[in-house]
């Protein structure tokens, strides 16, 4: 084509590459830079501290504790929604009468707000005047009414919620609001924003944000090397 | 062929079966949230549960426009929403065009470029994100979250519509240009309309993203009037007090909107399911 077609073509694009470089790129290079430096989330003050808060979170128990029930719980969501999702895939490649309308349904719980799956779950596992205690009960599965909310259940509820709603981020910090047993769901994302809005430790919460983009970055490499040739992207 | 799954065949009950548990699990949940919005509150509470109301009323929505900002939220989501799907579609649209119909250097890096911004996370970009918006001092504003939000939805909002832009054949737009047209012309009057069906599903996938957000208004949002909906009804929820009937009926209402639309682009989706998503 002509240079001047090429111009055009040029002028098209460049308002998408300068907000994804302004809003996207630059915010994630400027955590990077925030996380060698210590820094209070409102005032402007900061002191570059090296590698310190690297070294703090690997010396700090909760930081490993986060860790794990990141692990624990995307480890157990992700297998339970592949099962699951191949099983439900499998029975809606099969011809019957109203597939189109399950198909639709069952994918209602992916695009409804985070926020109201959250509600609707917390209002159907009540400890008091839930449906899922009073039908668990009246089958006799249980003989006491669980506290689904409360520290040696909210794991189990919250990757309940997680696979029913083909999971969001927001999942996790939604259900901890208002509850004592947060800190027995307390992943990483949700630590690096207690960090950074609690504690006003922006600093901090950039080296963690940098850590959790390491683990992606990681995870995603080993993805693309595994199905490169497959998929031919 | 398939051997046909009749409903009297083993096969055909297992199928039958098995469609009918995953029809309860997903769509039971909602079914509860509308049947308890619907309930007085002396039903809420009763035990052995009825499913459905049997003194059906509306004083939780009541409630719900009277005693809350219910409706300051409503206005304030749909704002916000849309001013992102405006931007996101306007941009996106010239940004796609471009990848599809233009050679120039650099193209292929730009498009890798988008590729991994798409997997950005939320949570990776709001630190820095809410430490330069309070640089710039646009905190607490609107403007604030239509630019997370815009610059969220762009790279998944440029992959979608460049897959789109390449299933429409380069020889219509040809045709038009030998027919005396001007390339503006042609965009507008041969290759938009042909885009258009996927410019709608792209716009109202952007629509939903925003209308859902919660982290980006928790963190960028401090007054109460600018709050939108999905924060609204968190922090109606952690009230010490839970009005279950009143937070059941705010869920629904928010919930009808995302469905509504979801209805629309589901055959893309449905379409989707069998042959691997849109082809890239």
């Amino acid at each position: 084509m002509k240079v001047s077609s090429q111009k055009t073509g040029i002028i098209l694009i460049a308002p998408s590459v300068f907000l994804i470089c302004a809003l996207l790129v630059y915010p994630v290079l400027y955590g990077v830079w925030l996380s060698f430096f210590k820094k209070h989330s409102f005032f402007p003050e900061q002191r570059f501290v090296g590698l310190a808060n690297y070294l703090y979170l690997l010396r700090d128990s909760e930081f490993w504790m986060s860790l794990w029930y990141g692990t624990y719980y995307s480890v157990s969501t992700i297998v339970l929604q592949i099962v699951i999702g191949v099983i439900a895939a499998l029975i809606l490649n099969e011809a019957f009468r109203g597939r189109n309308f399950v198909r639709g349904v069952v994918l209602f719980p992916y695009m409804i707000p985070t926020v109201v799956a959250i509600i609707l779950w917390k209002w159907l596992l009540n400890d008091q005047f839930g449906l899922i205690n009073y039908l668990l009960l009246a089958v006799g599965i249980i003989e006491d009414p669980l506290s689904w909310m409360g520290k040696d259940h909210i794991m189990t509820s919250l990757i309940i919620i997680s696979v029913w709603e083909f999971t969001k981020f927001d999942t996790v910090w939604l259900l901890t609001q208002g509850g004592g047993a947060e800190k027995y769901i307390r992943t990483l994302p949700v630590f690096a924003y207690m960090r950074t809005f609690m504690y006003y430790q922006a600093g901090l919460g950039s080296t963690l944000a940098v850590i959790m983009f390491g683990i992606l970055i990681a995870s995603t490499t080993v993805y693309f090397k595994m199905f490169r040739r497959e998929e031919g992207i | 062929m398939r051997p046909k799954n009749t409903f009297f065949s083993l096969r055909g009950q297992t199928i039958y079966w098995c469609a009918a548990i995953l029809l309860i699990v997903t769509a039971f949940p909602f079914f509860w949230m509308v049947s308890t919005s619907f309930k007085p509150l002396r039903e809420i509470f009763v035990s052995p549960p009825y499913f459905l109301p049997k003194d059906a009323t509306l004083a939780n929505f009541a409630r719900l426009f009277e005693q809350t900002r219910f409706l300051i939220y409503f206005r304030n989501s749909v704002f916000v929403s849309t001013m992102a799907v405006v931007f996101t579609m306007a941009i996106a649209t010239a940004g796609a065009y471009s990848l599809t119909r233009y050679r120039f250097y650099g193209r292929e890096k730009i498009a890798s470029l988008i590729l991994f911004t798409y997997m950005f996370a939320p949570i990776m970009i709001i630190i820095p994100f809410y430490v330069l918006i309070k640089k710039i001092g646009i905190a607490n504003t609107h403007l604030a979250l239509i630019m997370a939000y815009t610059a969220f939805c762009l790279p998944f909002s440029l992959w979608l519509l460049r897959a789109f832009f390449q299933s429409i054949p380069l020889v219509l737009e040809e045709a038009a240009l030998v027919d005396g047209a001007t390339r503006f012309r042609a965009v507008v009057h041969v290759i938009l309309p042909l885009a258009l069906p996927g410019i709608i599903a792209t716009a109202i996938f952007t629509f939903i993203l925003a209308w859902n957000d919660y982290i980006f208004v928790r963190i960028l949002i401090t007054s109460d009037n600018l709050k939108t909906l999905s924060v609204g009804i968190a922090d109606l929820h952690n009230a010490t007090v839970i009005d279950w009937g009143m937070i059941m009926s705010g869920g629904m209402l928010i919930t009808i909107p995302v469905l509504v639309f979801f209805i629309f682009i589901q055959r893309y989706l449905i379409a989707g399911w069998g042959t691997g998503a849109v082809k890239g």
